[in-house]
């Protein structure tokens, strides 16, 4: 099943980035929102929580681009039929799909760290390998259930609407958690029980969104 | 025995669309499915091909998934892919390794080396099912299921199409071939198989001959 999810990971990256249209949107989307909240906390300091707050936000709605382009690319020539006849499981379709989408989201909050270093004020990590797990962990649930929500929304632009409105109060746990271990690595540092106990909550939510999506997928992408 | 159906029926919701369907497809024979707009020509090869469920009846389709070929009426293509990366990338979904040499070969059977490295986005109708067709016969299946092929092929693409299935039928894969021009095909046929009024019978080619709402006024020759 690995090879199959790399190669459709592989195609689907390299269409997003030839058509530049979907991670161009999405990029200038995250950096717009992280300078319209600069401006909004223009002469005074603005919070760690407010920062984490904002990071996350440009990541979800960079999320909802990414996965509406990722799924518009079979759209295009029809060859989502073509994906459901081949001796391949469905799930490494979804799979393969959120790995691309990992990718070129994690390459967006690439550009959104320094936006935010710059506009908002946000200074050094107060721990690199923290923060790094807190990105891979919270990112991980937000593309699996991204790539199933996508598959919903497939070429149809009233359920592309629908996505975001359907997608971002699931997201809200990791959101959450995301941003009280983002704001205690930016500001005041907080007990290591307190971290451990978001980073849990992450985790099942990793975890749920995970079997979702196996179980789920066949359905929604079938129909 | 590779394809068989037994008592098979489709409805749209309370619609029929055809109802006791018996038919069956040896290796190495060539169906053609005959039938007016809205018989239920493509819901049948859809249904063959996974597509959709049949609403009732039994279906024996004797090849594993991945080794049936489906040239629908939408080509599984990636504008964006080169001709050559398109097929590379079905080629390796399917579990073959990339050999570089049979894709080029069958992108010279189908007249498409010279444009192998242009995105498929400025392809005409034609070479789209051109490519459409390399696509299904690289993948080497057992069962072909080609829903009006020769749409948007010139005579040339058209002979070498008709070249192509006799060779298919030689090497004993089963073709079921939805057509619109039976007096063209009809000669490539082992058997026949006629959608009329949501019901369907089979014939030999070789015995009867093509019912007059199925040959056309705008029947092009070969």
């Amino acid at each position: 099943m690995l090879p199959q999810v790399c190669l459709i990971a592989r195609k689907d990256i390299g269409l997003l980035l030839f058509r530049g249209q979907g991670v161009v949107q999405a990029a200038l989307l995250g950096l717009l929102l992280i300078f319209l909240f600069s401006l909004a906390g223009s002469g005074s300091k603005i919070q760690a929580s407010w920062m984490a707050a904002v990071f996350w936000l440009a990541s979800c709605f960079s999320l909802v681009l990414i996965f509406n382009g990722l799924y518009a690319v079979e759209e295009e020539g029809s060859a989502r039929e073509g994906l459901l006849m081949a001796p391949i499981p469905v799930q490494s379709i979804w799979l393969g799909k959120a790995l691309a989408g990992g990718l070129l989201l994690l390459l967006l909050q690439i550009l959104f760290i320094p936006a935010g270093v710059v506009f908002l004020g946000a200074g050094q990590l107060s721990s690199w390998s923290t923060g790094a797990g807190l990105l891979f962990s919270v990112d991980a649930g937000l593309i699996l259930l991204g790539s199933l929500f996508g598959a919903l929304g497939q070429g149809q632009s009233t359920k592309e609407s629908l996505l975001s409105v359907i997608l971002f109060p699931l997201q809200i746990p990791l959101i959450m958690a995301g941003i009280h271990v983002g704001a205690s690595l930016l500001g005041p540092a907080s007990g290591s029980e307190s971290l451990s106990s978001w980073f849990s909550l992450i985790l099942a939510f990793d975890a749920v969104f995970a079997g979702a999506g196996l179980i789920l997928f066949p359905f929604v992408y079938a129909e | 025995m590779l394809v068989e159906a037994r008592g098979l029926c489709k409805f749209f919701g309370v619609k029929p669309v055809f109802r006791k369907l018996d038919f069956h497809v040896d290796q190495g024979q060539v169906l053609l499915v005959l039938g007016e707009n809205g018989s239920g020509k493509s819901t049948l090869l859809r249904i063959l091909a996974g597509l959709l469920q049949p609403s009732a009846g039994r279906l024996y389709v004797g090849a594993e998934s991945g080794e049936i070929g489906y040239v629908g009426h939408q080509p599984y293509i990636y504008p964006g892919l080169s001709a050559w990366q398109n097929l590379r990338f079905w080629s390796r979904l399917h579990g073959f390794s990339p050999d570089g040499g049979r894709i080029e070969e069958i992108l010279v059977r189908f007249g498409l080396e010279r444009v192998r490295h242009e995105p498929v986005a400025f392809f005409s109708r034609g070479m789209l099912q051109r490519l459409n067709l390399a696509r299904a016969l690289l993948l080497g299946p057992r069962v072909y299921l080609l829903d009006e092929p020769s749409t948007g092929l010139d005579r040339r693409s058209r002979d070498a199409l008709h070249g192509e299935i006799q060779k298919l039928r030689e090497s004993g894969c089963a073709v079921l071939w939805v057509s619109h021009y039976p007096e063209r095909d009809l000669p490539l046929a082992d058997r026949v198989l006629h959608l009329e009024d949501q019901l369907g019978w089979m014939d030999s080619p070789a015995f009867g001959k093509v019912a007059p709402q199925f040959a056309s006024p705008d029947t092009e020759p070969r």
